[in-house]
């Protein structure tokens, strides 16, 4: 069962490729065919903030409930996997960047908000990495991840918004509304849905693996 | 007709994509054995 669920993952995600490149129509006001790269960066970016936000809710759980070793690996594996698909979205933004604004990195509202989420969350990995004890490091970093309840709304949809910026209009638009052509959002709305299911995916492998080590290092 | 350069580009990132979800099955597939060991 397991087994073809990952197969209609990939399934899933293959027709996104397919869809992105020869489906949906390319953006107006884009240079070439930069436009497609959002079908990646979005989705990522959504990723790295569910992530973010499941930790800060795994963290919760393990601050407020039975300080189970689970919630403490869940909330830490969120976070790192958060910062590689943030990293990936920065990446991918900036390649965007470089086409339609003539530079990787222009200080935008945008590329700031994220590099500020991504040295906070680096930041979470150097605590961690700081404190031996286990009841103290789950304790001290379960509750600077719930600190991300508040910052990272605050930096994924917040900040880009009352700020001017260069960066297109975000999906949902300042009127609350998605204006864009409909195999455009049909492709985009597929992959955010691939990319959430990719990310718990490899959640469970991480915590899985990370499970293994604290078992074998108990004995 | 898909052009050349787009055409390329969707192979390459079908490979790369089947090339993670490949790894990433075997992996499940590792730690099942791994568990049932430990």
């Amino acid at each position: 069962m397991k087994k073809l669920l990952a197969w209609l993952l990939w399934l899933w995600i293959s027709l996104v490729i397919v869809g992105a490149f020869l489906y949906a129509p390319l953006a107006k006001g884009f240079l070439g065919e930069s436009s497609r790269i959002l079908f990646f960066h979005v989705p990522m970016a959504w990723a790295s903030f569910i992530g973010f936000i499941a930790a800060a809710v795994w963290s919760g759980r393990y601050l407020f409930g039975r300080r189970d070793p689970r919630h403490d690996r869940a909330a830490a594996v969120a976070i790192e996997l958060g910062l590689v698909f943030g990293v990936f979205a920065t990446v991918t933004g900036a390649l965007w960047a470089r086409i339609m604004w003539g530079a990787y990195w222009n200080w935008d509202p945008r590329q700031i908000s994220i590099l500020i989420s991504l040295l906070f969350y680096g930041a979470y990995l150097a605590l961690r990495a700081a404190v031996d004890d286990r009841e103290t490091r789950g304790r001290l970093s379960a509750a600077y991840a719930l600190l991300g309840l508040v910052v990272t709304p605050f930096l994924f949809w917040i900040m880009p918004r009352i700020t001017y910026s260069l960066h297109p209009e975000p999906v949902i638009n300042a009127q609350g509304k998605v204006e864009m052509e409909a195999r455009m959002s049909q492709v985009l709305y597929a992959s955010g849905i691939g990319f959430t299911a990719l990310f718990f995916w490899i959640h469970n492998l991480q915590c899985r693996i990370q499970a293994l080590f604290d078992r074998r290092a108990a004995l | 007709m898909v052009s050349g350069g787009i055409g390329w580009v969707v192979a390459v990132n079908l490979i790369i994509w089947t090339g993670l979800f490949l790894y990433l099955l075997r992996l499940g597939k590792r730690l099942r054995e791994l568990e049932k060991d430990s």
